[in-house]
């Protein structure tokens, strides 16, 4: 009995132990299971959890001006991130980061408990938001340093240069064209912890930083441009202003400047208006600046010469059945004087004896219709149209800048082609990139980008012709006010009506006033273009365009140390240019022929429709000088390519009335300030309904426009007093 | 009379190396945690080695002391009303971690529950040796065999410490399995008290949580599966040698209770399968010579106490491994002789001088 309970106590006791010794095999099994079959499962896991890599932004490249300033730069700024694990009280954490950073703690609580291990907390800090949070010094929050694009000169050449976006991605101008280049590529952090309880992060990868860009901007020249821009917005309350300056012979863009313009550093929320980069993507019918495309094609295919005399017909021609009214009438005038008053009679009947082919020929040869390559995004091509596309009327309103659309741009690169003996160079704005040295043993590499191809358009001989004509523009026409101190210039005024968008329809009160030029006229140093689009008032391309050409040609001539070329303070060349009277540097708007594009026309161009033009002669309002012309009239008989639209839509407007005077009930004539007290003027003016800006004291010396003049109500008069 | 043996060196051996392991790796695991709360990273380790210091005196006195003095109904039932009393009071004292387990006296700390598992082991082999004829007889020997123990873990699952009860009830089937109890009863009670265990693990929120965690941690690794899928994690990175001693990152914020009840873990991770296979062969060697001195000695008594204080040591480390290891839920057992804790080191190292003057004392 005994035997066998022992015998049984021994047998439990084995039972017992084998159970231990089960339970222990199941334990090893599990041992070997975890830590030998699933480590490379579980040590991924731990790593993933326990580390973070995280990408390092590279510096971005910084974008200089010619001569190594910085435009654009990256400079060192504080991110905040957290290690929620190590917050002892995450909800009061979140809520003094919330206060500081301005956000919702309950979207900062939502932050912190989204991970465990690291949460971004906020990026690219001021300095003063970093240092606050900096001054909590808040367990388990961590600075890390970030490059944030920074621009120095603020909105200098903004449209240029462009901007980036949070993550320093391109989003305009020269940022985004050569994002790839500038941003380089970016780095990897491993961010892990070490046992002592401190975050670390360890360099896995450097950043490779973007590489450095060079600019054939220099920030002076544009520094001028954009100053005398400003000045001239102000002064002609115009809605928007361009200015290029061009090196005539490298293509180099010396200046690029647009109005309204924005301030890149702080690119959120801006008026899409002023980021756009117009010289480039702006597409605008030229109007008279084009009449050099037209002439220098003649004088190239020598069907005239600067000499020969046309007849002007009085200022009246019918083109493809329509007649167009030169602004004044002229009789006989010589090719350079129909350059020099911007004759539209004369350069219509040089254009249809060239032809419409070589026309097209000369337009493209000079770069319309196609992108100049520069390397700037958002490029226009502009809008040329084939010849076969072409209505009979289409030569007349082409050789005088309608019916075709150009970008500042282009018209720059045109007017440098004549500068620079009749070669078309492409512009250019970037001069060449720098890459960082990479390491200990790479090299800095400089990269000199390559001029575009050249071609030439017209021989260096009737480019001269060209550059003669150009600079009687200046001397003798609608160009006085380019007449520099100490250089000899040339250039082009131009007036063109503005197509309102609503309408379709030439604007009657808006307009683009132009002036695109050159100096010195032998050995250019630069190119000018000065648009400005919608002055109020005063609105031609001689009284708007040419004189700020001048002060930024004459600035930027002596700024690049260019020798002159004529005596300074030439007394004669003074006194022309005081004595430019305004209507000397008028020129009409022209009539406006063109081919009605009919709406259904599938292609983007902007219909040039027959509107009457004010021609504000500078006496009062001249009625609009469009005519109903008879069939009989007609040299030639409707379009056949048909454009029953236009002839119906000119018939029934014409039918009725037969003149058109426009502006009658709206406008508000001038009256004249002159000789007047301050206090008079005030007066009159509110009894005229117009505003005005008053300069000076004492009494009314000079005013603009002259007396007599029409303007919308509300239309600004600006007058000079003086004692 | 049995004679006098010298000790059993290697159930000393393997506590002692225990303990010095489970010095090392609290401060492993504590040394930054310590640092954080109190400024010292050896703010733990020191209370540890203390109290390491206060059991290894214990046990070498113990050794020495005859087991058979506490074959005493003075000894036996003292221990009892104390332990009692003092369980009962902890429940109306004041509340850490949201529990009611210790007791503090100024810097010290004191867990009844772990002065409850002796207290059994006494009252059982003093009980059932008494009633070894009749170890069926259930009105008289069973039900009053189980009852205390049944009063203390219902006052242990009170505070809450369901790992601690299901000890104590452990302890006291294994002890009653080794008394040669007819196995029906045994089957009895388990069925009896499955309803109970049923309400306890599935209508208590955290546990229930707990529980489908651990039929799939992988399910929801940051939320309810959080502290299984790390302590995977944490043995998993181990490997074969570990990643070195101090250099584990589980510890720091992913491990909950890197210091008392996932020790292992962090042994895991450091040590890697050389030192965890370590450990367990440690507590089996322990467990071997536990049962060999149950085996051997001729006295029931003796037997029943050696059953006991081994198989109390055994299931808690057997079973705080599992949990580690994704084995069993989560309960909170700590490790014998490794995990931080005052009077549980305490005791157990006190029970293990008991035992080893047991072990000294066979034929």
């Amino acid at each position: 009995m005994a035997a066998t309970a022992k015998h049984e106590g021994r047998l439990r006791l084995s039972l017992f132990a084998a159970f231990f010794c089960l339970w222990i095999f199941a334990i090893c099994g599990r041992l070997l299971w975890l830590q030998v079959v699933e480590y490379g499962f579980l040590t991924q896991k731990a790593a993933r959890q326990q580390q973070r890599s995280i990408e390092v932004s590279p510096p971005r490249g910084v974008i200089y001006d010619r001569k190594g300033r910085e435009l654009a730069m990256s400079v060192q700024v504080d991110s905040v991130f957290a290690v929620p694990s190590e917050i002892p009280d995450q909800a009061s954490t979140a809520n003094l980061l919330a206060h500081i950073l301005k956000i919702d703690p309950k979207e900062m609580l939502a932050k912190l408990e989204s991970s465990r291990s690291f949460t971004w907390i906020a990026r690219k800090l001021d300095n003063n938001v970093a240092g606050r949070i900096r001054a909590l010094n808040l367990k388990g929050i961590y600075f890390q340093k970030e490059p944030k694009r920074f621009y120095p000169k603020n909105d200098l050449a903004a449209q240029v240069i462009g901007y980036v976006g949070m993550d320093d991605e391109g989003l305009a101008g020269i940022e985004r064209s050569f994002n790839q280049r500038l941003s380089g590529r970016p780095g990897k952090m491993l961010i892990s912890m070490d046992a002592r309880h401190r975050w670390f992060g360890r360099v896995e990868k450097n950043p490779e930083p973007g590489q450095n860009l060079v600019l054939t901007i220099d920030e002076d020249v544009q520094h001028i441009a954009e100053k005398e821009l400003d000045a001239a917005m102000q002064k002609t309350h115009a809605e928007a202003g361009t200015v290029v300056i061009q090196n005539p012979k490298t293509g180099e863009i010396l200046a690029l400047a647009n109005r309204p313009t924005f301030n890149p550093n702080n690119s959120r929320g801006l008026d899409p208006k002023s980021l756009k980069n117009r010289a480039v993507s702006d597409v605008y019918e030229p109007g008279s600046t084009f009449k050099m495309v037209t002439i220098a094609a003649a004088l190239e295919e020598k069907v005239t010469s600067p000499n020969e005399v046309f007849d002007c017909q009085m200022g009246s021609i019918v083109v493809g059945g329509v007649r167009i009214h030169d602004w004044k009438p002229y009789g006989l005038l010589t090719v350079s004087q129909i350059l020099e008053r911007s004759s539209d009679v004369g350069a219509i009947k040089i254009a249809m004896r060239l032809g419409e082919d070589r026309m097209y020929k000369y337009i493209r040869g000079f770069g319309f219709g196609s992108q100049t390559g520069i390397e700037l995004s958002g490029e226009t091509r502009g809008i040329t149209k084939p010849v076969n596309r072409w209505s009979k009327m289409s030569i007349g309103a082409i050789s005088m800048g309608q019916e075709i659309g150009v970008s500042p741009l282009q018209l720059v690169s045109m007017t440098s082609s004549i500068a620079n003996d009749g070669v078309w160079t492409p512009p250019r704005i970037v001069a060449g990139s720098t890459s960082v040295a990479q390491g200990r043993t790479g090299t800095a590499q400089t990269v000199v980008f390559r001029p575009g191809q050249q071609h030439r358009v017209i021989s260096s001989f009737a480019a001269a012709e060209m550059k003669r004509m150009l600079e009687g523009v200046v001397l003798q026409g609608t160009g006085k006010n380019a007449i520099l101190d100490g250089y000899s210039s040339a250039g082009k005024t131009g007036t063109a009506q503005k197509i309102n968008p609503l309408t379709h329809r030439y604007d009657r009160v808006k307009h683009i006033a132009s002036f695109s030029g050159f100096a010195p006229v032998n050995n250019p140093a630069i190119t000018v273009t000065v648009i400005m689009d919608s002055p109020l008032g005063e609105h031609h391309g001689g009284t708007i365009g040419a004189p700020i050409f001048a002060r930024i040609a004459q600035q930027v001539l002596e700024y690049l140390d260019v020798p002159h070329d004529i005596e300074v303070r030439n007394p004669q060349r003074m006194l022309l240019r005081a004595k430019a009277k305004p209507e000397e540097e008028m020129e009409g708007s022209p009539d406006h022929v063109g081919e009605e594009v009919a709406e259904n026309d599938n292609q983007q161009e902007p219909p040039a429709i027959v509107a009457s033009a004010a021609q504000p002669g500078g006496q009062g309002i001249v009625p609009a000088t469009y005519h109903s012309v008879t069939a009989a009239e007609t040299e030639h008989a409707a379009p056949a390519d048909g454009n029953p639209a236009l002839l119906q839509s000119s018939k029934s407007l014409l039918a009725k009335t037969g003149t058109v005077v426009l502006d009658v009930d709206a406008a508000k004539t001038v009256p004249s300030f002159l000789g007047k007290p301050v206090r008079a003027v005030i007066e009159e003016s509110e009894k005229a309904g117009l505003e005005v800006d008053i300069f000076g004291s004492g009494v009314a010396r000079q005013q603009n426009p002259m007396p007599g003049a029409r303007l919308p109500t509300g239309g600004h008069v600006t007058v000079q007093f003086a004692r | 009379m049995a004679k006098r043996v010298s000790v059993d060196r290697w159930l000393l051996g393997a506590t002692l190396l225990l303990v010095l392991l489970g010095l090392v790796m609290v401060f492993s695991a504590s040394a930054v945690m310590a640092k954080d709360r109190f400024g010292s990273p050896y703010t733990f380790v020191l209370r540890q080695i203390g109290w390491a210091c206060a059991g290894v005196l214990a046990m070498v006195v113990l050794r020495r002391v005859d087991y058979r003095k506490y074959k005493h109904p003075a000894v036996v039932f003292t221990l009892l009303g104390v332990t009692m009393l003092l369980l009962v009071a902890v429940l109306f004292l004041d509340r850490s971690h949201n529990t009611h387990r210790w007791i503090r006296f100024g810097m010290l700390s004191f867990q009844p529950s772990e002065l409850a598992k002796p207290t059994l082991i006494f009252f059982l082999a003093f009980f059932l040796e008494t009633r070894a004829v009749a170890i069926d007889d259930w009105r008289r020997t069973l039900l009053p065999a189980v009852l205390p123990s049944l009063i203390f873990s219902l006052l242990i699952v009170k505070q809450p410490d369901l790992g601690t009860a299901l000890v104590c009830m452990a302890m006291t089937a294994s002890v009653l399995f080794v008394a040669r109890m007819e196995l029906k009863y045994l089957g009895y009670g388990v069925l009896a008290s499955l309803p109970a265990l049923y309400y306890l693990l599935f209508h208590v929120g955290f546990r229930r949580q707990r529980m489908l965690a651990f039929v799939n941690p992988w399910n929801d690794p940051q939320g309810a599966g959080f502290h299984m899928v790390q302590s995977l994690i944490a043995v998993g990175t181990g490997g074969i040698t570990g990643i070195g001693l101090m250099e584990g990152k589980q510890k720091l914020f992913y491990l909950p209770e890197p210091h008392t009840d996932f020790i292992f873990a962090v042994i895991a991770e450091e040590l890697g399968l050389l030192g965890t296979v370590a450990v367990v062969a440690l507590f089996g060697v322990f467990c071997y010579r536990g049962m060999r001195a149950a085996i051997r000695t001729s006295d029931p008594y003796a037997r029943f106490l050696a059953i006991g204080i081994t198989s109390t040591i055994a299931i808690q480390a057997f079973f705080n491994i599992s949990v580690v290891l994704g084995l069993l839920p989560t309960k909170g057992i700590p490790l014998p002789f490794i995990s931080y804790g005052g009077s549980s080191l305490f005791i157990t190292l006190a029970c293990v001088g008991v035992l080893l003057n047991i072990s000294q004392q066979t034929d």
